[in-house]
């Protein structure tokens, strides 16, 4: 067995290392996120307040040996270990996915005897309680979690600075293939045997590039191998380079292999504000010699910053509800106009806030339908759509021309918008100042909000740009039509001036051939 | 079987059918020892690849038209292959670096050196340097002109470069001064009467007169485009009647119709239809400065005066644009777009005028 396949094996033994009875000195390989394990120490925490956390390494052991200047204890657990749902009722998300999800689980069951190899796929934005979904889940059917960490280099160094020869360390793609086999088939001797279920969440480097087809091979390997449901969890990534579901998983890879898609939203200010409680009453029960519970206000500007990522926000609740800490500034937002509903004002983070980061199609839905606030302002600047896109002015721009022209009805206002775009294309096209790209966006996209006077309502599929590849093949008879000079002639020009009278000699020349042969 | 464009076309000096004196002069040139870099220019069609060519037997011989292809790759600077296709001889190479796209210059600096740093061996009786022909020598990048200016000294002892352009003034100054320019006009409507009346004669056809007028007429004073088109009509009908259908060029005849769509409706719809079908014809490979050409001279035809000087000052606009910016269909797009804006407002004020 080669040096790099033990350790996912270690792992499978190491599970002992976490059951409650070893002390808390053992070191522990991070890539055993064990469900039962995190829950089982969850559970105990809620009683006895002290007992170390799986997470908790030597390291943090140290921490304790240190001189504590503030004078108050330090957690002994990772602030989002403790605070983690426990039940599935605790789960900040939508009952319905849950719901989905347990019935995929249910599926799995019914059909483990026949077919134990299940596949799953979850996407949805980061911190959308993808991860936390399928723990507490598995753990409810009962299913140890094996999750699959890609292995970091490390290469074998002798005493004399050689590397021993021979030590051949297999590809990471091997290692992947041997976890999802064997993962799943044999089992630990040390731990009672349970049922199985396989996370991948982090995919060998080797996929992302371009291995589609490469992946479809492992799938099909496991599908007809594997002995037990495998998940994977993919959070969804802004622009489609990196977008691993798109590229992975394919609609026909999907099918192929009946893989069960349940994507995810953000989730909902009001379910955040749900669990915010939850864990601002934990906080006030267990912890209240380490957290002060930060004020109603506070919290709720967490949530909005936090544009549905739960992660994100218990990171800023934690933030904010140590002791010692000054209290976090908040900033008023623009009161939205509501017709109806009195709406509370919303008030946002000052200092910690994720960047709003706003995807392509919000953002052409806010430029081909600028809505204004009441003094007649665009409520959402040019500038900051265009910022958003600085990265990618060119993909910006192509949408926009791909799509505009739909939203228009007057030719008039089409020639002004139009005219904006072909100067930002200039803008882009400009390479010795990046600066000059944003500022052509930023044209494009002012130009396209404001001269839009009549816009036409209705509902309209966004377009991708166009992409065409010039065709400028010739058939091999008319190649063979035009001999050695066929090399000579430009392909432009063989397009423009040739083609189409070649096409036609060529065609009839073909049919005086066969007619030819037919008569004899 | 070949095509008529390269049966008949004249293999020496002596034989060209027009620009006889012009012919002389090269032949002149020919007989010195040393002799120039050339740049021919003209109008696509009027023979100056055919008195490149000549001028090359002129001054090798025969075994000037033993020609072979070969597919050449380079590897940029980035690592990426790009691969050429050339047709050479013993003595001379020919390419069209334009087919290298922006890689330009990575294939005019390797070739040429390729070319250059092997001397001829045997030069009894022969040139002491090749030629490096290079087709349609407008299309190259700043970059790759810059580039084959300093080349054109270094290896002035080794070799020649003849350009084909189309045009002067897309070429930088520096490589103009150091080439001997040599204009070769379009044939006369009546010159390619007659080269097709000759032509007819050597395959043993008849041709009508009027047809051979109709054919000249149509190829815009495009000898290859008239040759083209009587061999594609033959095909379609023969024996040939004055009165026949004379066979389009595809993409002239889409282009027109789209001319007639512009003209005929003036809305966004309309201007979505259009774009689809200026996407089809950059598809096919045809230049979006001929596409934008043949637009404006179709439109044009439809206007009075003052339309006309407003179309054309917008075109100057935005053909100016497409060629500095880097996507061409937002520029054809938006002149359409601007023709649409200022055709609907003519039709509507004269439909105001008529009223009174």
């Amino acid at each position: 067995m080669s040096a790099r396949k033990k350790p996912w094996v270690r792992s499978a033994f190491s599970q002992i290392s976490i059951t409650p009875k070893i002390d808390d000195n053992s070191t522990l390989p991070a890539r055993t996120r064990s469900a039962s394990a995190a829950t089982t120490t969850r559970t105990e925490l809620q009683t006895e307040d002290t007992i170390a956390f799986v997470d908790l390494t030597v390291n943090e052991n140290k921490n304790e040996t240190q001189p504590n200047s503030a004078g108050t204890p330090i957690p002994k657990d990772d602030w989002m270990g403790s605070f983690a749902p426990v039940t599935s009722e605790d789960l900040a998300v939508h009952a319905k996915k849950v719901a989905e999800v347990r019935d995929w689980f249910r599926h799995c069951e019914a059909v483990r005897k026949k077919c134990p190899a299940q596949l799953c796929l979850l996407t949805g934005p980061a911190g959308a309680g993808k991860t936390a979904t399928v723990r507490i889940l598995a753990e409810e059917a009962g299913y140890d979690l094996r999750e699959w960490v890609n292995p970091v280099d490390c290469e074998v160094i002798d005493a004399l600075g050689d590397q021993p020869r021979g030590n051949y360390v297999g590809s990471q793609l091997e290692a992947f293939k041997s976890f999802l086999l064997r993962a799943s088939r044999y089992k630990s001797l040390l731990v009672q045997p349970r049922k199985r279920l396989l996370l991948v969440e982090d995919f060998p480097n080797v996929l992302l590039t371009d291995a589609a087809v490469l992946f479809e091979d492992i799938i099909n390997e496991y599908v007809s191998y594997g002995k037990s449901p495998l998940v994977f969890i993919v959070a969804d990534a802004k622009s489609r380079g990196l977008n691993i579901s798109y590229k992975l998983f394919t609609d026909q890879l999907k099918s192929k292999f009946r893989i069960e898609h349940i994507s995810f939203n953000a989730i909902a200010s009001s379910i955040m504000q749900k669990s915010m409680k939850r864990v601002c009453t934990l906080m006030r029960q267990q912890h209240a010699s380490t957290y002060k519970v930060p004020s109603q206000s506070v919290v709720d500007s967490i949530v909005v910053c936090a544009q549905g990522d739960i992660r994100n926000a218990l990171i800023n609740l934690h933030f904010a509800s140590l002791k010692g800490a000054p209290n976090m500034p908040t900033m008023q937002l623009e009161a939205k106009p509501m017709k109806s509903r009195k709406r509370k004002a919303q008030s946002t983070l000052k200092s910690i806030g994720r960047d709003e980061s706003i995807t392509m199609m919000h953002a052409l839905g806010r430029i081909f339908n600028p809505k204004l606030t009441e003094e007649k302002h665009l409520q959402h600047s040019p500038e900051e759509i265009a910022e958003a896109f600085s990265t990618e002015p060119r993909n910006l721009i192509n949408f926009i021309h791909s799509n505009y022209l739909q939203h228009f009805s007057d030719i008039g206002h089409v020639v002004s918008a139009l005219n904006d775009i072909g100067i930002a294309d200039l803008m882009i096209t400009e390479y010795r100042d990046d600066a000059v790209g944003k500022l052509g966006i930023n044209i494009a996209v002012r130009s396209c909000m404001v001269s839009n006077a009549i816009p036409v309502s209705g509902w309209m599929p966004v377009r991708g740009p166009k992409r065409f590849l010039v065709q400028h093949q010739a058939t091999a008879a008319e190649e063979k039509l035009l001999g050695m000079a066929y090399a000579g002639i430009s392909r432009t020009l063989y397009s423009t001036d040739y083609s189409s009278f070649v096409r036609l000699i060529a065609n009839r020349s073909q049919d005086i051939k066969s007619a030819e042969t037919d008569k004899p | 079987m070949a095509l008529w464009v390269d049966k008949y076309r004249p293999r020496e000096l002596t034989k060209l059918d027009y620009h006889k004196e012009q012919a002389e002069d090269l032949r002149n040139l020919c007989k010195q020892t040393d002799f120039p870099h050339l740049m021919f220019y003209g109008p696509s069609g009027s023979g100056k690849k055919t008195r490149i060519m000549c001028l090359l037997r002129e001054m090798y011989g025969a075994g000037v038209e033993r020609l072979r292809n070969e597919n050449m790759s380079f590897t940029t600077t980035s690592g990426r292959k790009i691969e050429v296709m050339t047709v050479s001889s013993n003595y001379h190479l020919e390419l069209n670096p334009s087919d290298a796209g922006i890689y330009d210059r990575t294939v005019v600096i390797d070739l040429i050196k390729q070319v250059a740093q092997t001397q001829q061996i045997d030069i009894t009786g022969q040139r002491e340097f090749k030629v490096i022909v290079i087709s349609e020598g407008d299309e190259l990048t700043k970059d790759a002109q810059h580039a084959l200016r300093r080349t054109m000294e270094k290896y002035v002892a080794t070799c020649r470069i003849i350009l084909s352009v189309n045009s002067t003034s897309r070429i930088i100054p520096a490589i103009r001064s150091r080439c001997l320019g040599v204009r070769i006009s379009a044939p006369t409507e009546a010159e390619i009467t007659t080269i097709l009346q000759n032509t007819c004669k050597r395959e043993g056809l008849s041709l009508p007169n009027e047809l051979a007028k109709r054919v000249a007429l149509k190829s815009e004073r495009n000898l290859r485009r008239a040759l083209l088109m009587l061999e594609a009509s033959k095909v379609q009908q023969y024996p040939f009647t004055a009165q026949q259908e004379i066979p389009q060029l595809d993409w002239q005849s889409f282009l027109h119709e789209t001319a007639n769509q512009i003209l005929s409706e003036q809305t966004p719809a309309k201007l979505e239809k259009i774009r689809e079908r200026l996407y089809e014809l950059l598809a096919q490979g045809v230049p979006p400065n001929l596409i934008f050409r043949g637009l404006v001279q179709q439109l044009v035809c439809n206007c009075d005066m003052s339309l006309k000087a407003n179309t054309l000052k917008f075109a100057a606009l935005y053909e100016h644009r497409m060629q500095n910016g880097a996507k061409h269909i937002f520029h054809l797009e938006a002149f359409v777009a601007q023709f649409m804006n200022i055709y609907k407002q003519f039709v509507s004020e004269l439909i105001m005028t008529d009223d009174f």
